[in-house]
């Protein structure tokens, strides 16, 4: 009787566990089959006939961001003019970690989809290194109309070794800061031409009991964008490439160094709004055009946030101030791409030729339709916020493109500054220890 | 049937279940992560053979590391004393309350239930301070430059907010575990400490307390690990800022492996967590083994 229990138990146990395992099996079986077979039915699909079952889209955001808005657009135009039968298959992560993780995870298994957001740097390198990126510049160049492309973008994103164009861009954006004209004028003030004048303008607003500078602290583009305005006045991209190429360090810069001073200055004196490295970018803008701060440094794409406030005079824009006692380039207002879109060489078939010659013929008109300047050189239409015409010609004299830190550095470096960059501005260290951090952590890498 | 339940195969059939799921999700991953720890690799391409200079470069370059394993280890401290001790005495409380008992344990209780992103939500909005959240509203109406009285994004006050936050949330889970143990106690213990004159301070310091030990143990044993390995709240909350203020080792070693982008260097990390987790619950075993044995 005992025996007989025990192997009952023994029994009930195996088979338990075989069923368990036995239904995973199956699912996994089953899983295992239906991908390949899917994979291999589209490249027969597409090698024999030219056509393919779907198009695989992966960008940084949500259904309401203006890269979804204006991708989705161009696929179902494309789609409804040539009569495919083509599915679209979007993939938005919102959130920027994510977003890199996932492309990362793509690019180590070769399996990236067919369009997908990339900035011009580590990333992009990466999928260029595996084959997987078509050269923009090449094909707009086949096309005829690459001259169309605003040479501040292009330059932009030029790549670092060989200098062109792999990377489709999503806008033309230039950033400036905007300012309260009347919180200016109740206090007699100026719009700032050099930075030892912002900072004046700065202290007298503090004095007087008004939140200076808005600041997105919470984002690490942000304070880094204070880190390199100098260095970008005075060199370009010259100082960040020499940086990460080991030719130039932070200790040997007096640009770079500048820049470290005013990050420091901005957060000890209290420039920034309290608790500024918690606030993200929503609340900043929210709070700025709400009402709250007299300066923020932000760009064209907030036009429509500040439409009202600009027609009514109480704002103005001015550049990025020039860096005093060193030699300036001409061009004060930061003109970039956004951020990127890249097509995959590896399914690059006769369908996405097409689709590519289509968005290069639509983008503009799509990319107004979603609030955003073009970034060819289509005429901004009528129908547009006369603000938008304001905030192009602003840029009309600029030739060099912006230089993203947040882009160039590697994803170490990266980290490693953005935490420095808070610990500076909050006096957490000074500034000769950030120089040493920096110089320390660029050599390591 | 009790002879069956002592032969050897029964007793493996039971344990091997376990033993295999435990085998394969941390074990084979603990070996795993030891692996990757002596490479150099992003995650993308080759991986490059280092020895063991990730390990070197974090024990005597990377202050950081230091500074989160320091972090880390004043966060536990604050951990055991919120949720231990704040849930020992939340649970003498309400065994001393007779009306609205139940609703004051479902109260307790309710945080353990709600999910850790929104915990984090809703303490991020109230000590908001751009916009002003509630917690500044309220403190404004006492004095009007409490409105910008700076909470988690104070780096002399991220870690307590950050060990608030974890510690609200279980307090009451470690409250039930409590409460169990202590109505557990037999009265007549009680009563007869009563009768020999105790007070009831001193009953529950010599006769209650003493008698839940192996509870109070075995909680403090839990919290520890938890609290070692904690990720979610500070990543959540600050993602171990302002700068590094409340970066525990969870975090920094995400930060190295997934934002970094150094696997290898991640890993190092992981390994080192394991081994401070190992360390300090067998000296805690080991001290409260022999105190145990002085009893």
């Amino acid at each position: 009787m005992k025996r007989k229990l025990s192997l009952a138990l023994v029994i009930v146990l195996v088979l338990s566990i075989l069923a368990g395992c036995g239904s995973t099996a199956t699912q996994a079986t089953a899983g295992e089959t239906q991908a390949p077979a899917q994979t291999t039915a589209a490249v027969t699909s597409a090698a024999d006939t030219g056509d393919r079952a779907k198009i695989s889209v992966m960008l940084r955001g949500s259904e309401t961001s203006s890269a979804y808005k204006v991708w989705s657009s161009l696929l179902d135009g494309f789609i409804a003019e040539k009569g495919y039968d083509l599915d679209v298959e979007y993939e938005l992560l919102p959130n920027d970690g994510d977003y890199a993780n996932k492309l990362q995870l793509y690019i180590s298994s070769n399996q990236l989809p067919d369009i997908f957001g990339a900035a011009n740097g580590t990333f992009s390198s990466a999928a260029k290194a595996i084959g997987s990126l078509v050269c923009v510049q090449d094909e707009m160049t086949k096309l005829g109309n690459f001259d169309q492309m605003n040479p501040a973008v292009a330059d932009f994103f030029a790549d670092a070794d060989d200098g062109k164009v792999w990377l489709f861009p999503e806008s033309f954006n230039d950033e400036f800061f905007f300012y309260r004209k009347d919180i200016f004028a109740k206090y007699n003030l100026n719009a700032p031409t050099n930075w030892d004048e912002f900072l004046q303008v700065c202290d007298t607003l503090k004095k007087n009991g008004e939140i200076p500078v808005v600041i997105a602290g919470a984002e690490q583009w942000q304070i880094m964008r204070y880190l390199s305005f100098i260095p970008w006045r005075v060199t370009h991209d010259k100082f960040i490439m020499n940086y990460i190429g080991g030719q130039d360090k932070f200790s040997a810069n007096a640009a770079a160094q500048k820049g470290v001073n005013l990050v420091k200055t901005m957060g000890e004196k209290g420039y920034w709004q309290p608790s500024f490295t918690s606030t993200n970018y929503t609340d900043a803008v929210n709070m700025f055009f709400g009402g709250q701060g007299t300066i923020l440094y932000s760009g064209s794409w907030l036009v429509s946030n500040a439409s009202e406030m600009y027609k009514n005079g109480q704002l103005g824009l001015f550049p990025v101030p020039d860096a005093p006692g060193l030699e300036n380039m001409t061009t004060n207002i930061p003109i970039h791409g956004g951020f990127a879109t890249a097509f995959n060489a590896q399914t690059y078939d006769k369908v996405m030729q097409e689709f590519f010659a289509y968005a290069t013929e639509h983008y503009g008109n799509a990319a107004y339709e979603a609030g955003m300047l073009s970034p060819f050189s289509e005429p901004i239409p009528d129908t547009m916020d006369p603000l938008y015409k304001e905030v192009r010609a602003l840029a009309d004299q600029s030739t060099a493109g912006w230089v993203s830190w947040d882009d160039k550095l590697d994803a170490a470096t990266l980290v490693a500054m953005a935490d420095a960059q808070q610990q500076l501005a909050l006096g957490m260290i000074d500034e000769q220890e950030f120089i040493t951090q920096m110089d320390s952590q660029i050599k390591g890498q | 049937m009790d002879k069956a339940f002592n032969r050897t195969s029964v007793v493996l059939m039971f344990v091997f279940p376990a033993f295999l799921v435990f085998s394969l999700f941390v074990v084979v991953t603990v070996f795993w992560a030891a692996s990757y720890s002596v490479y150099d690799w992003n995650g993308m391409g080759e991986k490059t053979f280092v020895g063991f200079k990730n390990y070197l470069t974090l024990l005597q370059v990377d202050r950081n590391f230091w500074t989160s394993v320091k972090n880390t280890l004043f966060y536990t401290v604050w951990q055991i004393l919120l949720q231990v001790f704040g849930g020992l005495l939340i649970a003498i409380f309400l065994t001393r309350v007779i009306r609205f008992r139940a609703t004051l344990q479902t109260m307790y209780y309710i945080p353990v239930v709600i999910s850790t992103v929104a915990i984090t939500q809703i303490f991020g909005k109230l000590l908001s301070v751009t916009p002003p959240g509630v917690v500044n509203s309220l403190l404004a109406l006492i004095n009007p430059d409490w409105r910008y009285l700076e909470w988690v994004s104070n780096p002399r006050m991220s870690l307590f907010i950050v060990a608030f936050v974890e510690g609200y949330k279980y307090i009451g889970l470690y409250m039930i575990i409590f409460y169990a143990a202590l109505v557990g106690v037999p009265e007549e213990l009680g009563e007869a400490a009563t009768i020999d004159g105790a007070n009831l301070f001193q009953q529950y310091m010599h006769i209650k307390i003493p008698y839940i030990r192996p509870v109070i143990i075995a909680n403090i044993v839990l919290v520890l690990n938890g609290s070692l390995r904690s990720f979610d709240f500070s990543y959540l909350l600050t993602r171990g800022g302002p700068g590094n203020s409340s970066e525990l080792m969870a975090t920094y070693m995400y930060k190295q492996a997934f934002s970094s982008l150094k696997y290898g260097y991640g890993s190092a990390v992981a390994i080192l967590i394991v081994i401070t987790c190992l360390i300090i619950g067998s000296v805690f075993r080991r001290l409260s083994r022999d105190s145990q044995e002085v009893i």
